[in-house]
């Protein structure tokens, strides 16, 4: 009898969505624990902490904001590629504001000693992250249109701005990559209260699509309309919004990712950022479980995928393991994932799991 | 008459997204080569062919891959894996033609083993396909951080071997002219473009691609029920692609004499790219390898164009491709639409008919409204963009890059410098050294005037950690060199620390250098002082 109950708990932690991320990032962290002396210890400096582990959770901020977007498209059966170039297209919009004189804006002369200065910004803060988000927003509606109402497939309505967009990002720049030196925008990236400032940024996101996507029912919409669209709409669901609305996100996210990935790096550089990160997210989400052909998605899971992927850079870093070997070992990952999502080993998952509960 | 026209188009209503693209080949050529006389010139159309053989050859297996409904992301990891392992192995002094075997295999087996995962794990083609890329990718720097020179004479004929046509050829010596000429490589990719045109047609294999993949890739199941080897057949087209990555390698190995594993980064969306316009939709099912040369020759078409044009920047190559890509999808899309109209229509009331057509009518309107704009803005969009430039240009043609000031830098040097940084270049032309010493003294020389500024030791220690932590002395960090490129700065930073001394060279505006080189670089812009004259 009690036995029967511990394996229905097991059966019941097996079944769950969070159950194999979760399992992977312990595992990741358990091997860090017993391979990498001090992995886990957190310094406090100047009433900030620092750590391997906060370095991890800030590097993968960007990935987790745009998982979190990622996570609603797929959840609809949609992709959306653009997500890396909306990125570079929001770093140029907000650096050429802060610094127009690369686009060939003159500056008053007693402006112009300053445009080094880290207090100095042609546009106010406030202006710049509002313009580069609107731009991110407009992307984001750009491949919503393509996709809900040209019914063109989300793949490649989203490649076609995944190619123009990098393009575009380099034409707003002039092709320079624009130096920041205003210290109050590089506190989006790199700024500490108490642990980093982009995590709190990613928290309030989650928090908020959470909230719009668990206690609306604009998630169990987009969850119907992932699982079969024809129907959504004989359901009186409006599908097209539906997919409109997740573009148009999915792009916002982008341009958050975006400020956070410029204001790391304090330059718009339009040809590096974001460069492939449309797979790291994208991953992501798989990892988390969400199915690529839509329908069921989980945000936390998302985010918890965001996290192995960066806890597996930051181990093979912290071994040693050279960047360039990164990459192929990120490939043999991919397929681990493959293999536990596989149909064999799901139906060797429930043997195990169910042969345990029928044992008398 | 009309009514004839209009039979005729509704039967081969499959050809018009085709007809659209040859016809804009056409136009773009004509309209280039008006514009620059440079154009007319035969070779210039069989280069299209040869710089872009290894595309073409990628292209020809993504499109089978495509018509099944799947995507091959790894191409430009096996392409790049392909160089790297032919060049090391030729270096090693293993035989050419068995290299070649050799690569062939590899190729066949990592596509192999990427369709098993797709077929038998039941995993997403686009995951499994990812997961090749990265592998391939990092395995190249196993083989090797650096760009392997190949110095092979197989590989050497290969790359040298003129195809002449007989007939032209006389007409050209006889006019004391250079004859027009093909490579080895178009030849080859041509007989795999012909290959594939003749299995995705003819053969029982093809047909299944295509079955496989209608119904905008959900006939999977139906395929199955009529008794089709679907399995089989996926596994085989993946391996195919696999096998058309490697000779694509091959090729790309040969076009550059190198390999290395940076190479053909981001190509498998110009792959991708060259399908779709070529008419295959990326549903699965619809489409023809035929079309795809058309794509192929498209891509190749804009970067010549964006050559020639010569004040336009690299970056509109990729905003040109991607509104063409839009273009193709609204002329198809109108296509599939146009379908389905007629069958609607039958089956409604006369009144509600009406209203259907007229609603119709209003989308045909709008969706050739949206091509109409679309294209236009190909079209003047770079043409408005280069008045603006024009005045720039004429500016930059002063501002060439000049080399690294090597004696100075070496002075510097001499006299105990620990950094020494040059940029040179620019709207302004200016050519700026710095020097950077230990004790926190940096001085800055433009040719002109030498300025001088003080800051303590600990900055400058501070400015080196960074620098070191950047990997400066490790592979990471490389020259890269490009023009033309308009109104850009060339870079050089030299760093001497423990007795090692590098020097990283860049160019900015374009896409190659390494993205830690412009941190590097920042690091340095942020310490050193400005001269007033310049910017």
């Amino acid at each position: 009898m009690n036995r029967d109950k511990v394996s229905r708990v097991i059966s019941r932690i097996t079944q769950n969505r969070l159950f194999l991320p979760i399992l992977a990032l312990l595992l990741i962290l358990l091997f860090d624990a017993i391979f990498i002396p001090g992995f886990f210890r957190i310094q406090v400096r100047d009433n900030d902490l620092y750590g391997r582990v906060i370095d991890i959770m800030r590097n993968a901020s960007t990935v987790m904001v745009l998982a979190i977007g990622m996570t609603l498209v797929i959840a609809t059966g949609g992709i959306d590629l653009s997500v890396g170039a909306v990125m570079a297209i929001a770093a140029s919009v907000a650096a050429i504001m802060m610094n127009p004189t690369i686009i060939g804006v003159q500056l008053p002369p007693n402006l112009m000693k300053f445009i080094n200065d880290p207090n100095f910004t042609y546009s106010p803060l406030w202006e710049v992250i509002l313009v580069t988000l609107i731009v991110a927003i407009v992307c984001g509606l750009w491949n919503g249109v393509l996709v809900a109402y040209m019914d063109i497939q989300a793949m490649v309505a989203t490649l076609i701005l995944m190619i123009a967009g990098r393009g575009i990002a380099q034409l707003i720049t002039n092709g320079v990559r624009i130096q920041i030196f205003y210290e109050p925008y590089a506190f989006i990236g790199q700024g500490w209260i108490l642990l980093p400032f982009s995590l709190y940024i990613v928290a309030i996101l989650f928090a908020i699509t959470w909230l719009i996507t668990r206690k609306t029912a604009i998630g169990m919409f987009i969850e119907s309309v992932g699982i079969n669209p024809k129907a959504s709409h004989y359901s009186g669901i409006n599908e097209k919004r539906i997919k409109l609305l997740v573009y148009t996100f999915s792009g916002l996210c982008a341009g958050i990712a975006g400020l956070i990935a410029s204001s790391n790096i304090k330059t718009s550089d339009a040809y590096n950022i974001g460069k492939t990160i449309e797979l790291d997210a994208i991953l992501a989400v798989v990892i988390g479980g969400t199915a690529m052909t839509g329908g069921r998605f989980s945000l936390p899971a998302s985010l918890i995928g965001a996290l192995v992927i960066q806890a597996i850079t930051t181990t093979m870093y912290a071994l040693g393991v050279p960047a360039f070997a990164l990459q192929a070992i990120k490939g043999l990952v991919v397929v681990l994932v493959i293999l536990l999502y596989s149909e064999p080993f799901k139906a060797f998952l429930n043997k195990v799991t169910s042969e345990k509960s029928h044992q008398p | 008459m009309s009514e004839k026209i209009k039979q005729f188009i509704r039967k081969n209503r499959q050809y018009i997204p085709l007809t659209a693209t040859a016809l804009l080949i056409v136009i773009a050529y004509t309209v280039g080569a008006i514009l620059y006389p440079g154009m007319r010139n035969p070779q210039v159309f069989l280069n299209i062919f040869k710089n872009n053989a290894y595309l073409l050859v990628s292209a020809v297996g993504m499109t089978l891959v495509v018509l099944t409904g799947g995507i091959d992301l790894s191409v430009s990891g096996v392409i790049a894996l392909t160089t790297v392992a032919t060049a090391a192995l030729l270096r090693d002094g293993m035989n050419a033609w068995l290299v070649i075997a050799l690569m062939l295999l590899m190729g066949i087996a990592l596509g192999a083993t990427m369709g098993s995962f797709i077929v038998y794990l039941k995993a997403q083609p686009w995951i499994a396909t990812l997961a090749g890329m990265w592998f391939a990718r990092g395995m190249c720097f196993f083989i090797s951080d650096d760009a392997i020179a190949i110095e092979n004479r197989l590989f050497d004929i290969i790359s040298r071997v003129k195809i002449l046509f007989p007939g032209i050829t006389e007409i050209y010596t006889g006019l004391g002219r250079p004859a027009p000429y093909l490579s080895i490589p178009v030849i080859v990719s041509f007989l795999i473009f012909f290959t594939g045109m003749f299995i995705s047609r003819y053969t029982r294999f093809g047909r299944t691609i295509y079955a496989i993949g209608g119904n905008e890739g959900r006939n999977e199941e139906s395929a199955t029920l009529m008794g089709l080897p679907v399995n089989r057949t996926k596994l085989l087209v993946y391996t195919v692609n696999g096998f058309c990555s490697a000779v694509a390698g091959i090729i790309f190995s040969i076009f550059v004499t190198s390999g290395h594993g940076l190479y053909a980064d981001g190509l498998e969306m110009d792959v991708i790219a060259s399908v779709v316009m070529g008419g295959t939709m990326l549903s699965g099912g619809v489409g023809s390898v035929f079309g795809t040369l058309f794509g192929v020759f498209i891509l190749g078409l804009t970067q010549t164009l964006i050559q020639f044009n010569g004040s336009l920047s690299s970056w509109w190559t990729k905003i040109v491709i991607g509104l063409l890509t839009l273009l193709f999808i609204g002329v198809q899309s109108l296509v599939a639409r146009s379908k389905g109209w007629g069958k609607k229509t039958e089956m409604m009331s006369p009144e509600a008919a009406k209203q259907y057509r007229k609603k119709l009518w209003l989308r045909r309107v709008g969706v050739v409204a949206g091509v109409a704009v679309v294209s236009l803005s190909i079209i003047f969009v770079p043409r408005i963009t280069n008045q603006e430039g024009a005045g720039q240009a004429t500016q930059s043609i002063r501002c060439e890059l000049k080399e690294y000031r090597r004696e100075k830098a070496e002075e510097f040097l001499r006299d105990g410098a620990i950094i020494v940084y040059e940029r040179n270049g620019g709207s302004n032309c200016i050519d700026e050294i710095y020097a950077i010493y230990p004790d926190g003294l940096i001085v800055g020389d433009n040719g002109e005037e030498i300025i001088e500024k003080q800051v303590t030791e600990a900055e400058i220690e501070l400015l080196m950690a960074g620098i070191l932590d950047y990997g400066w002395f490790t592979d990471e960090l490389y020259d890269t060199w490009h023009v033309p490129c308009g109104q850009c700065y060339g870079y050089y930073l030299t760093v001497v620390y423990e007795g090692q001394e590098k020097t990283v060279t860049g160019v900015d505006g374009g896409t190659d250098a390494p993205a830690l080189f412009w941190q590097a670089i920042s690091l340095v812009k942020g310490i050193v002082p400005k001269f007033d004259t310049a910017s």
